[in-house]
């Protein structure tokens, strides 16, 4: 029980620092894809298709990181965390606040 | 320190090169608690591999590291056995000191008892601390953090000669709870501080006993 709780805590933390990355590509989707599909009335069905597309992203982001800031780990390691679980969480939680912004969205053009 | 004992950490089996050469070869490190270790050796021995390695985020095939004989690999995996202070900055950018300890559990106001000036720091973040304030704060983060082992790497790095004594004493009252295994290239504050003194040397990991710095001279890491 500790360790999800230090887990969640670990995962919050790490997701603030790629949260442009990663929520700049979730507007990116919703707004370029998401928004003028539900405008023009065929955004219906398209929710698998946008949560694979803002999935496969994730890789990406993972690469950039890596390359940019190689030494991020350390603390999270401390802390018991593995790069592993550390991103696991991040893309549960990324993929959920996506999800949360195209409900919003339909619901705000509906 | 465990009611049951001291805990021992061993490792070995570790090897590893770069580029075809050796850094790793013939390793053997035993750390208990109640002990300070030092880890010496040139620049570009494999402190830091080493180190790295018995922390376990470094995959190395066939290392071995344990604890009381029982396998611990990766180690920092394992809740409560030890923790690590790389040459690089250990806390994310964006926290302050007092989030820090509070996710490390650490009582940053006994961790810093001795060092009164530090206080107030606490709701800096790391960025904002000169580098030796940063490096003795992290140090000392990981010090008093609940763990059997601390593993140091360059903790004096930076850090003003008071604080460096300061520190050692810390170090020293602490390792009634806790093994410590540091590599720093002060040598001065290092051997004093010292139970069991190591040198890296071509890849082999030699225990030196007798008169240390002749051994360390003989070795070729000083020069007087």
């Amino acid at each position: 029980m500790v360790f999800v709780f230090t887990w969640l805590r670990a995962v919050l933390l790490f997701y603030r620092s790629i949260a442009p990355f990663m929520l700049g590509i979730s507007g990116l989707i919703l707004a370029a894809v998401l928004l003028p599909a539900l405008h023009e009335g065929w955004g219906e069905g398209l929710l698998p298709g946008l949560l694979l597309t803002k999935l496969a992203t994730a890789p990406v982001v993972w690469y950039l990181s890596e390359q940019l800031r190689p030494g991020q780990y350390w603390f999270y390691f401390n802390l018991g965390v593995s790069r592993r679980r550390l991103w696991s969480g991040v893309v549960a939680l990324d993929g959920l606040l996506f999800l949360g912004g195209v409900l919003a969205m339909r619901a705000g053009v509906a | 320190m465990s009611p049951a004992g001291p805990q021992v950490l061993e490792a070995d089996g570790i090897q590893v090169a770069f580029a075809g050469r050796q850094v790793l070869a013939s390793i053997y490190l035993r750390v208990q608690t109640g002990q300070i270790v030092g880890l010496l050796g040139r620049n570009g021995s494999g402190k830091s591999v080493l180190l790295q390695t018995i922390f376990g985020t470094r995959t190395v095939a066939d290392a071995s590291v344990r604890v009381n004989g029982r396998r611990v690999v990766p180690a920092f995996r394992q809740p409560g056995l030890l923790n690590y202070l790389p040459q690089e900055p250990l806390l994310p950018p964006s926290l302050t000191l007092r989030q820090a300890a509070r996710l490390l559990g650490v009582d940053l106001g006994a961790a810093t008892a001795r060092f009164p000036e530090l206080r107030t720091q606490f709701d800096c973040r790391i960025g904002e601390l000169s580098g030796g304030s940063a490096r003795l704060l992290q140090t000392l983060l990981l010090l008093h953090a609940d763990t059997a082992f601390s593993l140091f790497d360059e903790p004096f790095s930076g850090v003003m000669p008071v604080h460096v004594e300061t520190l050692a004493d810390e170090m020293q009252r602490l390792k009634q709870r806790k093994g410590l295994l540091l590599t720093d290239h002060r040598h001065a504050e290092v051997l004093p501080l010292c139970d069991v003194v190591y040198l890296l040397h071509h890849g082999r990991l030699l225990k030196l006993e007798g008169n240390v710095k002749e051994a360390l001279r003989d070795y070729g890491y000083l020069a007087h």
